[in-house]
Order: structure tokens, then sequence, then C-alpha cells
């Protein structure tokens, strides 16, 4: 009796164990499979990219810096620990030069040309940089050359074109904002040598706008100032306030092409670049400081922020 | 004439000399730092309704968060150019209702007026508390971007 009892009994057992186990599986399946359907993957910039330079007391580019020697104000936080610490001398560079070709530059615009004439042609450049160069007057903004103007740049092709007239200063800076984001690649660093007296009068821009695609393009802009070094002007401070801003510098043209030409090159080469971890949260502005850590003689130069979107930083 | 420089010298260096040995420096660190209002002189965390206050200069005077082992001090510079070396570890004392805080290796001091003064534990909980709070925010707004 027990033996048929098993008999029976046994085969129901195993038709309802794998009945079961598939039912099991068939739920695990459906369960796995929708899991998957709503998984996504996130993915994070969370590091911070810094070019500066550091210079002394006399303005002097210093060369030994160490990791130590400064700390990073991001948004009131006081950052020392950083990812990374370089010289920023193996970077390629993409130039844009912006000429104020406008009616308030005119009597200054032959030594204008030749001023940039003399910048392209004595400028060490790499294999793999690019230069081009924009002249601005009137309502418009000209490609005069673009990224081979070390061979193609002539004074005959500026003065071809038609000068005077307005100054858009702030479109002709965004204009040339979005040349280099459009072409943006890591380890490029882009710089516009704005040759101008400041005096915007027609943009349809506004300079906060500007600054702002500026800053959000890592972009460090050289103002070479065309006005009367006295009084100082309006225009004189819209360049200050666009280089310092950009983490660059306002140049007077009186100090001549070799002048532009030794600030640029000088921080070209005394440059740093540092990297550090996204700070956890905060505005999507972040304002940026480098003070020195021991050394209050120390003075250091960069953009004045970066702007932070989803997870990025910009 | 020489005596009378080295008096001199010996007169104004002393008091920080002698805080150093006497080791009465207390250590911290900076852990912020923003250029926010002047504090006009008398004011502060340690003097209490004060008298009549000195105008204030239209540039911003940097503002310190000095995390200690036990107090954490929020301290104002008195000038747009009263910088503390962002080091480490810097050292301060207690001078006259201020904050003297040694600003290079040799033993100068820079004198900051006390704007707060926290327990260091109550500090820690509060930043404790902004973070999460700040985390969530930033959770929630991925969430929706990604929606």
């Amino acid at each position: 009796m027990r033996n048929r009892v098993r008999v029976l009994v046994l085969p129901l057992l195993l038709v309802t164990a794998m009945c079961s186990h598939d039912l099991l599986m068939g739920q695990s399946i459906s369960d796995s499979s929708g899991e998957s359907s709503k998984l996504a993957y996130r993915s994070t910039v969370s590091e911070v990219r810094l070019v500066f330079f550091a210079t002394d007391e006399h303005n002097r580019a210093v060369e030994e810096l160490q990791k130590d020697d400064f700390a990073v104000v991001d948004d009131e936080r006081v950052i020392r620990n950083f990812r990374s610490f370089t010289r920023a001398n193996l970077i390629k560079l993409d130039v844009i030069v912006l000429m104020d070709s406008s009616g308030s530059v005119q009597p200054r615009f032959q030594q204008e040309i030749a001023d940039v004439q003399q910048l392209i042609s004595q400028w060490p450049w790499g294999p793999e940089d690019n230069v081009s160069v924009l002249s601005f007057g009137g309502m418009e903004t000209r490609l005069v050359c673009s990224g081979d103007c070390r061979s193609s740049f002539t004074a005959g092709r500026v003065q071809s074109l038609p000068s005077g007239g307005a100054t858009p200063l702030f479109d002709a800076v965004e204009l040339a904002t979005n040349m280099l984001i459009q072409r943006a690649q890591p380890d490029v660093w882009r710089v516009i040598i704005l040759f101008s007296d400041g005096d915007d009068t027609i943009s349809k821009v506004s300079l906060n706008e500007v600054l702002k695609k500026v800053l959000a393009s890592e972009t460090q802009i050289y103002a070479v100032d065309l006005s009367r070094p006295e009084p100082p002007s309006n225009g004189s401070a819209i360049l200050q306030r666009i280089a310092d801003d950009s983490g660059g510098r306002r140049i007077h043209s009186n100090d001549g092409a070799i002048g532009i030409f030794r600030s640029v090159i000088d921080d070209l080469h005394s440059a740093r670049v540092v990297t550090y971890r996204l700070p956890n949260f905060g505005s999507d502005f972040h304002s940026i400081r480098i003070l020195p850590t021991h050394n209050l003689k120390l003075q250091f130069r960069c953009r004045r922020g970066y702007y932070h979107r989803s997870g990025s930083a910009d | 004439m020489k005596r009378a420089f080295l008096l001199v010298f010996l007169f104004c260096s002393l008091p920080g000399l002698l805080a150093a040995q006497i080791g009465i420096y207390q250590h911290g660190t900076v852990v912020r730092m923003h250029m926010g209002e002047c504090i006009p002189a008398g004011h502060g965390f340690m003097v209490a309704f004060g008298g009549p206050s000195t105008p204030m200069g239209p540039e911003p005077c940097p503002e310190y968060t000095l995390v200690s082992d036990n107090v954490v001090f929020v301290i104002v510079g008195k000038l747009s150019n009263s910088l503390i070396p962002l080091a480490e570890n810097i050292d301060f004392r207690f001078h006259k209702n201020e904050l003297a805080v040694r600003v290079d290796d040799d033993k100068h001091e820079a004198k900051f007026a006390i704007k707060e003064m926290m327990v260091r534990s109550d500090w820690d909980r509060l930043q404790r508390h902004i973070e999460e709070k700040m985390r969530d925010v930033e959770d929630h707004e991925a969430e929706v971007r990604l929606r």
C-alpha cells in the first residue's frame, strides 16, 4: 500500500515542482527584464580643470610652484586636495585674433594691422596650433582667415575688407567664442586676442551675456587696448573686465606688438593646469579664486568662475 | 643708535615671539572664504552693543571660516587685503576681543574681528545636515532631468 502511494505521489510532486520552478523562473525573468527596461546609466563629469598663472610681487612669472603653495576657493570652499597639477606648456593653441576696424579706431588702424602681422609672424607656433583672424566694424564681423592665418594673413587682405562705422564688439567676441566652442577639443587652449578701444556701440548681445559665454567656453581673452591712455575711458574699463573675467590680461597698444607678444608668451610658458573634484553641490555658477597657502606675496590669475550644469563642469 | 633699533625691534616682535614660545597659539584650518561686508570697528561677536561705528569703505572684506578642534570661528578682515594664507594649519590666538592670526613664518600677525563662534560638534552636525539637504535637491533635479 505504501509503495502504491509513493508511486502516485512522487510523480505528482515532481510535476508540481517542475511547474512551480517554471513559474518562479518565469517570474524572475520577467522581473529582471522589467528592471532592465527601467535601468538608466548616468555619467557625470565631476572634475574642474583650471588654467592659471602665478606671479611674484614684481609681476614676474613664478618658475617654481608646488602643489601645496596655493589653494583654490571654489564658491567659498577652500580646496587643497588636487587631482593633478602640471605645467600647461604642451597644450595646443586655438587662437582667434579679433581686429576692431570700426570708425573709432581708424586713426590707429594701420598700426593695428602691423601689430597683428608681427604677432602672427613672430609667435612660436606649434605644428598643431590654429590661428584665425576676424575683423569687426559697421554691423558685421568678417572672417579674414581661418585656422591657417600663419601662411594666409596679409595686410592687404584686411585692408580690402570694409571698415569704419559702428563697433559691434560684444557680438564679435560672442562669434569668436562660438567658433572656438564649435571646434573645441580636450587639451586645446582657447585664446582670443582682442584689439579694440572697448567702446561697443551696436551689439545685439550685452556685456553680461557675452561674459557668461566666455566663461562657459573657458576662453582666455587678452585685450589690447587701442584707446588713449589718459584720461581713463569707459572702453578701457570694459576691456579690463572682459580680460579679468576670462583670466587674461589687458595690455595697452602703446606697449607695441612686442609688449603684447611678451605678455601672452609669458603666460603661455608660465601657465599651470590644476584639476580637482567638483564640489558636491552649489549654485550653477561657481566663482573661483586662487590664493597662496604660505607666501602672501604670490599672486594668482585665473578665470572668474565656471558654470556647472547637471553634473558637468564647463 | 644700534641699541635703540634693537630695543624697538624687540619691542615690536616680542608679543608674537612670546606667544609662540609660550605655546598659546591654537591651530585651525580655513575651510571657507568669501568677500563680504566689513565689520565696523568696535563691532563684532565679542563686543556687544558697541559705540559709534566708523564708516565702512566701498570695498568688501575677506570673511573666513576657521575650524579648530573645539570651536569654529567666522572672522572678518579689517581691510579688503587682510588675507590669511590658506595653509592646512594656521596658528591663531585671542587678542583683545579679536583673533590674531599668524600670516607667515616670520611671526607676523594680522588681527581679525570675530563675527561668529560655534561649538565644533554643532557646526559638524549643521554641515552634515546642509550637505544632505543639498544632495537631496541635486538628486531630485537629476531625476527630473532624466524624465
